[in-house]
């Protein structure tokens, strides 16, 4: 499950990336670039939360974060 | 649009207010650091100056663009400095991901004698490597707080999560905007942005609670490795999601006044981009701190 987790963080990191890209080179391409890539980054995103909801509801994935008891 | 290969800039003196604007606003805060007194005002001093600066200056430039001084070529170099700032962001919060990876992968467990440290248990004895770690080794010589203190879970699907569907919100939002500016959609363009600064603010609203729940239950800044980085990730996000909000509110003002159309629009593009940015980041923050 972590293996899947952390693949799709990469893949939405790429989009930035290629977001970013696109940015940089301007006119109607990039822009266009720019714009599908963010567009394919937010729907990555919104997924993964989907997923990590999903995973810990079927027990696939336990939550890691502690506060102190004292 | 100007013709000119290069767009030269008459004489200006912000560049001057700046450089007193931050000049004063160290004095102030290294007074301030030594209680003097007058610190704290000199400081504000400072950053009024700062703010007054940027209000100044980028009101300049905007001015320059839509009287049409610029062409392709100024364009480009915008794009450029955008590209070289953002580079610099992602640098900084590689670090910060770069120390939680390191100490949680590397010198914790080594602190607890993996690979070949054989001798380092003899460092701290009776110390073991665990994730959080939210006491600092040396604090057994200190005080006596014993290495191993008990946890409780952190309920993952309360705040942090509410959070996190906030901010993935409110991209979904400027993707919105984005798509409406694009179309020439000027309402729904400015209702999307209204919608996804009310986002950010609410994200920042809860974080401050957060904060509130986290330190009251004892993590501070002070605990162990854990909390320093848990604070400086979340506290520095935060401060980004500030900084995001703020400037998403300069683009919706600038939309109102119509500086933009569907294809010259880039001082919207950078801001998206940066949004888009902080919102990877908490992403990431969620999964490795809250999850993995």
């Amino acid at each position: 499950m972590d293996i899947i987790v952390i693949a799709i963080i990469i893949v939405i990191l790429f989009s930035l990336g290629s977001a970013l890209v696109g940015m940089l080179r301007g006119g109607k391409k990039g822009s266009d670039k720019m714009f599908k890539s963010l567009r394919a980054r937010i729907s990555l995103s919104v997924f993964l939360f989907v997923l990590l909801m999903f995973a810990s509801f079927m027990g696939w994935i336990e939550p890691n974060s502690v506060l102190p008891t004292q | 649009m100007s013709n000119q290969d290069y767009y030269i800039p008459h004489g200006t003196y912000w560049p001057v207010i700046g450089s007193i604007g931050i000049s004063t606003t160290f004095v102030g805060f290294a007074n301030l650091m030594h209680d003097v007194s007058w610190g704290a005002p000199v400081m504000g001093l400072g950053l009024t100056i700062l703010v007054f600066m940027l209000f100044g200056w980028f009101g300049t430039v905007v001015n320059e663009s839509i009287s049409g001084t610029y062409n392709k070529q100024v364009d480009r170099t915008f794009r450029w400095g955008m590209s070289w700032f953002i580079f610099s962001e992602v640098m900084f919060f590689a670090a910060f991901f770069g120390a939680l990876f390191y100490a949680r992968i590397l010198s914790v467990p080594w602190l607890g004698g993996a690979d070949n440290n054989m001798f380092t248990p003899e460092l701290w004895e009776g110390f073991k490597a665990t994730w959080p770690l939210i006491n600092t080794p040396g604090a057994i010589g200190q005080g006596g707080t014993a290495f191993s203190t008990n946890f409780k879970l952190v309920d993952t699907w309360g705040l942090p999560a509410i959070n996190t569907a906030l901010l993935l919100s409110s991209g979904v939002t400027i993707t919105y905007a984005h798509h409406a500016l694009r179309k020439g959609h000027r309402n729904a363009l400015i209702a999307w942005m209204i919608a996804t600064i009310a986002l950010g603010v609410l994200f920042l609203g809860f974080q401050i609670t957060e904060y509130g729940h986290a330190y009251h239950d004892g993590l501070k800044l002070t605990s162990g490795i854990y909390g320093s980085t848990f604070y400086l990730l979340t506290g520095f996000h935060g401060f980004h999601v500030t900084v995001g909000a703020i400037m998403l509110t300069v683009i919706l003002y600038r939309i109102q006044k119509g500086h933009f159309n569907s294809e010259n629009h880039f001082a919207f593009e950078g801001v998206a981009w940066y949004w888009h940015f902080v919102d990877v980041v908490w992403l990431g923050l969620f999964v490795f701190v809250y999850w993995l």
